[in-house]
């Protein structure tokens, strides 16, 4: 799996990466792959700033499938030219497992902020998935954004692995950061009560301080809705705050609630404007960011 | 616009830093030195080198100064050898990352057996990976020191354009010049360098190849020496042109040869945004302000 893998990531930078480049990491991988030595990983890691830019992947149609086909929820369309070749770099270091984890100790201990974006986003490829669950949930700690959202956005890793308390903790840091919820892997498989209820602490806590709530974090309350998250929406409604109403009344519309059913019908014209679930929910959280943040 | 291509920036405060700007210091570089509390344990070199990659980096650019680092194992600390093993198997991580501009600052202190062995594997890294070499040149017996610096540093084949010879002097600016190396001068009070005397070197030498810095760190020392310096130049009758080459240019020129340099860095910068976090941290405090600015601020000389 990790040479088909990373086959199909080098495709991808032939497609765009400069042949100087691709020349270096070819040479790079077959060193590291045949002698195993973690000093030559490490130089070629940090190096490949020299060859590979920050700019992003384009993807056919086609290659978004193959990768989610490769591992379900993969999304190089969201990476960088350099963090692939650095993904490749990694694959191409095989050991058993205690020496792997020293190597790859090394570079998420040493790493520098761009280096440790394409060590977390590279999470759901690499070997010993289930001991990297704690090198994903300290890396959570960050406020680096870059480095966040490597973690917590387009990556599939948190909601495969992560503990119910780590995977709030998550959601909660991204909304306290402002960051794109929809950009949450599992975010609407992996809602919980607890969750539901840390949401709206939250939004009562800025409710009394006189600031916005983030229209997204009704997402995670709409399975839960009770008398009490009720009248958190009904409060949401009345801000006249174009995003909060449809955010709230997509909220309403997936509860199953009877009550939450009768007060979405009291608003039969801004219900009709709403598109399907997981795409109003999507243009609302992306206005958000684009207005907002 | 100056570049301090020497200087401590993790013992200045944030004051410094603002001064720093105010004064038209757009870049620093910061060499790996020694911390005055020896280190006994290689995690402190690691988190060191971190931190001079990392947090540092994010902390200038908090105030509008782009940071660059030299990676190295200087020379007093070679002298605890076990330890010192431990640093260089460390330093490959390191080297290669963006903004290293130099192998450095390496040479000699009181010019031990264990200083000469770890400064010539140190030659032997910057060899391999084709980067600039920053040399410290010793407090005590200065002039030997120098001149062996130099002389081990042709043994293995370096060649000088690639090396800086940190901290001359009267004494040794003549040598280091006419061997093709660039010359670097540290204004720090008492111990280094008066600016007066810059003024003269620079007379009687030109401009070329001649590099100035400030070498602050947590000793009594002056983080705008360099363009204080260019400002006593600028009085004393030294021409615009060789003030910019001492005090911005050559600094560019020698570091640039890493690759990892670019004027574009400053020039091109991100507006000013202390808003932005890292690590949990911000240089900003519950209730300050923060400072948010458009390109057009950038203080010009």
């Amino acid at each position: 799996m990790q040479d088909q893998v990373s086959d199909y990531l080098t495709r991808l930078l032939q497609s765009q990466s400069n042949a100087k480049g691709l020349d270096w990491l070819g040479k790079q991988t077959q060193i590291i792959s045949t002698t195993a030595v973690p000093v030559k990983l490490y130089l070629a890691f940090s190096q490949s700033s020299r060859f590979f830019k920050k700019a992003k992947l384009t993807l056919s149609r086609e290659q978004i499938d193959q990768a989610d086909h490769l591992t379900p929820g993969l999304q190089p369309q969201f990476w960088d030219e350099l963090q692939t070749a650095r993904t490749v770099l990694l694959l191409s270091y095989q050991a058993e497992k205690e020496t792997w984890f020293n190597t790859i100790n090394q570079l998420f201990e040493t790493a520098d902020m761009y280096e440790h974006q394409a060590l977390f986003a590279a999470l759901p490829v690499l070997p010993f998935q289930e001991d990297l669950i704690p090198r994903a949930i300290d890396g959570l700690r960050t406020n680096i954004s870059l480095v966040f959202d490597a973690i917590a956005l387009n990556n599939p890793f948190p909601a495969k692995y992560f503990p119910q308390a780590n995977w709030n903790q998550l959601v909660l840091k991204a909304i306290f950061m402002q960051r794109p919820l929809y950009r949450i892997k599992g975010l609407e498989e992996r809602r919980n009560p607890a969750l539901a209820a840390i949401a709206r602490d939250f939004a009562h806590e800025r409710w009394a301080a006189g600031r916005d709530v983030m229209p997204e974090i009704w997402r995670l309350v709409s399975p839960f809705v009770d008398e009490n998250y009720l009248a958190d929406l009904k409060k949401t409604l009345q801000t006249q705050d174009n995003l909060q109403m449809k955010a709230a009344l997509l909220a309403l519309r997936e509860s199953a609630y009877l009550p939450a059913q009768e007060l979405l019908e009291s608003y039969p014209n801004q219900v009709s404007t709403l598109d399907m679930d997981t795409l109003a929910w999507e243009s609302i959280g992306s206005e958000f960011q684009r207005t907002r943040v | 616009m100056y570049i301090d291509p020497h200087i401590h920036v993790v013992s200045r405060t944030t004051d410094d830093y603002e001064a720093m700007r105010k004064a038209g210091i757009v870049a620093v570089i910061e060499p790996a030195f020694w911390l005055g509390q020896p280190r006994t344990e290689v995690g402190s070199f690691k988190d060191y080198f971190s931190t001079l990659v990392g947090w540092e980096r994010f902390r200038a650019s908090q105030f509008g100064i782009v940071h660059y680092c030299t990676m190295g194992l200087n020379s007093k600390e070679a002298n605890n050898e076990a330890l010192a093993e431990q640093v260089m198997e460390l330093l490959p991580l390191y080297v290669g990352k963006e903004g290293v501009v130099a192998i450095g600052e390496i040479g000699y202190d009181d010019q031990t057996e264990a200083e000469d062995k770890f400064y010539r594997l140190q030659l032997e890294l910057a060899k391999d990976v084709d980067l600039p070499v920053l040399i410290h040149t010793p407090h005590r017996d200065k002039r030997k020191g120098t001149i062996r610096s130099m002389d081990v540093s042709e043994e293995h084949g370096l060649d000088p354009k690639m090396v800086i010879v940190d901290h001359n002097n009267e004494e040794t600016v003549k040598e280091v010049l006419e061997r093709g190396y660039y010359a670097g001068f540290t204004i720090y009070p008492h111990t280094k360098m008066g600016s007066e005397r810059m003024v003269e070197i620079v007379r009687q030498y030109g401009p070329e190849r001649i590099i100035v810095n400030s070498a602050a760190d947590w000793g009594i020392s002056d983080p705008l020496a360099v363009p204080k310096t260019a400002d006593l130049m600028r009085k004393s009758g030294i021409p615009e042109e060789h003030i910019k080459l001492v005090t911005y240019q050559n600094a560019l020129t020698a570091f640039g040869q890493s690759g990892q340099m670019d004027e574009q860095d400053w020039l091109n910068a991100a507006p000013l945004d202390q808003t932005k976090k890292m690590s949990g941290n911000s240089v900003l405090r519950g209730g300050q302000t923060p400072r948010v600015e458009g390109p057009s601020d950038i203080v010009e000389n």
